[in-house]
């Protein structure tokens, strides 16, 4: 029996940063419709949908730990840089062979700030996880961040109402940053997560990025936040 | 670059050709007023974030789009000024906006503009108080605000129209998705149907009630320049053709196609004339009847196309940038070809071993 080859780190090197302004080559559908899962998930059926998207997943850790927690739900991370995102790819290949589960996860080469509603339909998502974003410190770099007024809309687009995103990162800065971000917006509610809640559980530990922030002894700010209902609306019920 | 635009308030057109603006009515032309010039900083000053600096009027004044309500004109210049107008052409606010906008829109409570970083403000009528109202992660290339008021329409460089409630522009309603490049242009034909051209050479009819499109016409001669309405026609531009159709229900048929001599830049049509601005530079007026451009008129008065400022249609993005990455995918395979071989000579070596152990512990 041929032994399942795992990938290997050191042959997926990448600069860690990309430009999402730009226009990379990617694969993207022209809609939600038209996008043929079955790519990525072999055992996907047309009643399926995917539920939960791990925007910038790095090297797949959060995906490798959630899958087999929610053996129903299908789940996909976004990545922008071609070799990391081979590597996750590899990886689950490599993992469906070794076992009977994993074929729930899968990841896509793509640009989550330009193409998540070719992607999603409207209020498709139940989660969203935003892992140690790239904190791209420097202002002019700043529109550079996943975190912004402009796309929190498209999140709470593709999120259903009371579905949740989780944020974390090890940089101060930024996690203050998204909260202040996510709070300001009409759209989302900080939310304190049930103790039963297993995705919460794993935010920190389950990443490259996560376990080398323990490993130097670090410290990560977790941050969850609940899709709401447009207050306007409600607001206007009367006019 | 918008600079032709039909005022249906005055049954006219108004023509930006550099600063100046000038009005056609009854074939005739007349300078209205000179655009662009930048306000003098004064104390009501626009809320300014930290560290950031009061946005100043930089580059060449020439106009870059025409809107038009009832008692207000408002005119964006490549300069980043926005200004208003009342109907005697007397300015009455002024404002720099963040970025170069690259659309406007009029009523008579508010003034929206869209800008070359993607972004959507809205302003008082005087001009006060901005405020953000959405982000697309590119150039916002057109924008309509519904003459109902409940939703702006925006259109950008990554083949997307977005659908956004108003003035809670963050919640988005909807996205129509079809176009393969660039969105250059949308109408609003009706409170259910859109029209939009784009870069990927599609003329497309969208149903807002299912998000999905209803007819899609291929165009007849390369690129779209732009497109115009006047119910039930459409106009469509190519740089040397106006395809005109006639909108029955909710779908077009051509009813006639002009061909012209020179490129055009912009288009604008009432229920009886057809205004186009070609590159030469020359401005035409035609009759239009029963779908049908006719009878080419001269235009009496003066007007200095000297000014004329020529637009460019964007780059299109499908150009393939994998060229670093097929180097990888390649290094890729032939290291997994090499693994492949070496586990299959180490086994080979492994098997030799064992049957050699073998016939030795028989022998």
């Amino acid at each position: 029996m041929t032994k399942v080859k795992y990938p290997q780190k050191r042959n997926y090197r990448q600069r860690a940063h990309s430009n999402p302004l730009s226009d990379h080559s990617f694969d993207y559908p022209v809609s939600p419709d038209v996008m043929d899962w079955t790519k990525l998930y072999p055992r996907f059926k047309p009643e399926n949908e995917v539920k939960f998207c791990d925007i910038g997943c790095g090297y797949g850790g959060l995906l490798v730990t959630l899958s087999p927690m929610f053996p129903e739900t299908y789940m996909v991370g976004f990545e922008i840089r071609v070799k990391v995102s081979d590597y996750v790819n590899d990886r689950f290949l490599a993992l469906r062979q070794d076992n009977e589960v994993y074929h729930n996860a899968g990841v896509i080469r793509t640009n989550a700030m330009k193409y998540l509603p070719n992607f999603f339909r409207k209020g498709q998502l139940e989660k969203m996880f935003i892992l140690y974003p790239d904190p791209h410190f420097k202002k002019c770099k700043h529109k550079w961040r996943i975190v912004s007024e402009g796309l929190l809309a498209e999140y709470a687009y593709v999120l259903k109402v009371g579905g949740l995103v989780y944020t974390v990162s090890d940089v101060k800065e930024v996690h203050d940053w998204m909260v202040e971000h996510f709070t300001n917006f009409p759209l989302f509610e900080r939310y304190d997560p049930p103790a039963e809640d297993k995705a919460a559980q794993v935010l920190i530990g389950s990443t490259e990025e996560g376990k080398k922030v323990l490993r130097n002894k670090g410290q990560s700010w977790t941050a969850i936040f609940k899709r709401v209902e447009d207050p306007y609306v409600k607001n206007c019920a009367g006019t | 670059m918008s600079v032709l635009h039909y005022d249906k308030h005055t049954n006219s057109f108004l023509l930006g050709v550099g600063a100046n603006l000038y009005q056609l009515s009854e074939n005739r032309a007349k300078l209205l007023v000179k655009c662009g010039e930048a306000p003098e900083t004064t104390e009501k000053e626009e809320p300014i974030k930290e560290g950031e600096k009061a946005p100043r009027a930089e580059g060449p004044a020439y106009i870059t789009g025409v809107a038009t309500c009832e008692g207000r004109v408002a005119v964006i210049s490549n300069n980043k000024v926005v200004e208003t107008f009342d109907r005697d052409f007397q300015r009455v606010a002024s404002t720099v906006a963040i970025k170069r906008a690259t659309s406007v829109q009029i009523t008579d409570k508010t003034v929206v503009i869209s800008d070359k970083a993607g972004d959507a403000y809205s302003y008082s009528t005087a001009l006060t108080d901005r405020k953000y109202l959405l982000g697309h992660v590119s150039v916002v290339m057109d924008m309509i605000l519904t003459p109902d008021l409940n939703f702006l329409i925006t259109c950008d460089r990554d083949e997307k129209i977005r659908i956004s409630h108003f003035p809670n522009c963050y919640n988005i309603h909807s996205y129509l998705l079809g176009h393969q490049e660039y969105v250059l242009k949308i109408l609003l034909l009706s409170p259910n149907l859109l029209l939009s051209v784009g870069g990927d050479q599609k003329l497309i009819l969208w149903d807002l009630s299912t998000s999905q499109p209803v007819q899609t016409l291929p165009s007849p001669q390369e690129d779209y320049i732009t497109i115009s309405y006047s119910p039930p026609y459409i106009l469509a531009c190519n740089s040397r053709h106006v395809t005109v159709y006639k909108l029955t229900d909710t779908t077009l048929t051509q009813t006639s196609q002009l061909v012209t001599d020179h490129d055009i830049i912009d288009v604008a049509s009432s229920d009886s004339r057809v205004a186009l601005l070609t590159r030469e530079p020359k401005l035409e007026i035609y009759q239009f009847s029963e779908g049908v451009m006719s009878g080419k008129c001269e235009v009496e008065g003066e007007i200095d196309l000297s000014q004329f400022k020529d637009s460019v249609l964007p780059e299109k993005k499908k150009v393939v940038r994998t060229a670093g990455f097929a180097e990888y995918f390649e290094r890729k395979r032939k290291r997994i070809e090499e693994e492949n071989l070496k586990e299959e000579s180490k086994q080979a070596h492994i098997n030799l071993q064992e049957k050699s152990k073998e016939t030795h512990l028989k022998g």
